[in-house]
């Protein structure tokens, strides 16, 4: 009972902390394309500032991620 | 084992194989019990990690050594052609140097870029020969266990707090945290709000930049691994059925296999790089803390 209840307790754990992340990264990489479209001459550095600015947004999924390791 | 009625019955265990494989055991024996917790044993992935140290190395010395002499023959005879890179493998790490020379100036700026070149380069040839190292079967990555990962992040967490206190002073460095607008604002806001604002960058500057650092690095390579392993376990199970449907599974598997270890090597790099701008992104804001 209590194994099986931790195992869901990982899955929403890591599930849940995706959501947002997924949303903000989807966001970040469209503007980034919509961005280059409209200006390919800054197409490198935007693409620079796109990996930093998904490098943030990702931490709030791999929180969760090392989260589902410290519940087993 | 071939003639179980559930081939699915049989992943369980190749997971736990897996995630054993995966762990950190000492190099000579594989069936050690567990992960290693002792500090003085040599673990598969420090031998894997001074492999991939001491191939750049080489690679960095021998290119540099010959960069040097062909400079000095250029000068002399004044022929620029003796500039030219020698071949194939030299002008992968002369575009590689110059990406990261590139980036540290683009990031860091004109003039204090270039002195963390050095730094940064370790970082990203150190980090991406591990990753492809740890792409090899039973190969292993510093990014692929947790004190690898934390490691660099401590030494990348050294460099820029380091540079914010040389380069702002004691005090100056928390004061800079605050930004220059909350600053100039009336002592009540100053206090209040400059106060919550203080407390949070302070948080984030010195424990959430090197826990996302290493952890981002950790569980990218974690994952890809798992990721790989568990498709290979899928197409060692289901080959071994002779069925039609076995066959096509596993074929399915091993298709997708292929492709998840072509987009791992992509990972392996972008890792890799996110690392290193990471680095000099947190570099800068100890540079010009003062300016924002």
């Amino acid at each position: 009972m209590e194994a099986g209840l931790l195992a869901i307790g990982k899955g929403l754990a890591y599930g849940l902390a995706a959501i947002g992340p997924g949303i903000g990264i989807g966001i970040v990489a469209g503007k980034a394309v919509e961005a280059m479209a409209r200006q390919p001459e800054m197409a490198g550095r935007l693409q620079t500032t796109m990996f930093i600015g998904v490098a943030f947004t990702e931490a709030l999924a791999l929180l969760g991620f090392v989260l589902t390791f410290l519940l087993g | 084992m071939a003639n179980a009625a559930n081939p699915m019955e049989l992943l369980p265990e190749k997971i736990t194989e897996l995630v054993h494989e995966l762990s950190v055991l000492p190099y000579d024996n594989m069936h050690h019990e567990g992960p290693v917790t002792g500090p003085f044993v040599l673990t598969n992935y420090v031998v894997w990690g001074l492999i991939a140290l001491a191939t750049v190395m080489v690679l960095m010395i021998v290119v540099s050594s010959r960069e040097k002499k062909q400079m000095a023959l250029a000068a002399q005879s004044g022929d620029v052609r003796a500039l030219a890179p020698a071949n194939r493998l030299v002008s992968v790490i002369e575009a590689g140097v110059e990406f990261i020379r590139d980036m540290a100036v683009d990031v860091i700026g004109q003039k204090d870029g270039p002195k963390y070149v050095p730094l940064l380069g370790t970082f990203f040839f150190l980090i991406l020969t591990s990753n492809i190292f740890g792409l090899i079967p039973g190969g292993k990555s510093i990014g692929g266990a947790v004190g690898g990962t934390v490691a660099l992040a401590l030494i990348a967490w050294l460099v820029f707090v380091w540079v914010g206190f040389t380069k702002n002073g004691f005090i100056g460095y928390f004061k800079s945290l605050i930004p220059s607008g909350v600053r100039a604002m009336p002592l009540a806001a100053r206090i209040g709000l400059g106060g919550y604002i203080f407390l949070l960058e302070f948080v984030s500057t010195f424990f959430i930049r090197p826990l996302t650092l290493a952890v981002r690095l950790f569980a990218n390579l974690y994952a890809g691994h798992i990721i790989l392993g568990v498709f290979s376990a899928f197409v060692v199970i289901f080959m071994q059925r002779i069925t039609a449907g076995g066959l096509a599974v596993g074929a399915v598997s091993l298709l997708f296999l292929i492709i998840m270890y072509a987009f791992e090597l992509f990972v392996a790099f972008i890792q890799a790089y996110v690392f290193t701008i990471l680095t000099a992104v947190y570099i800068q804001s100890s540079v010009h803390a003062s300016e924002h």
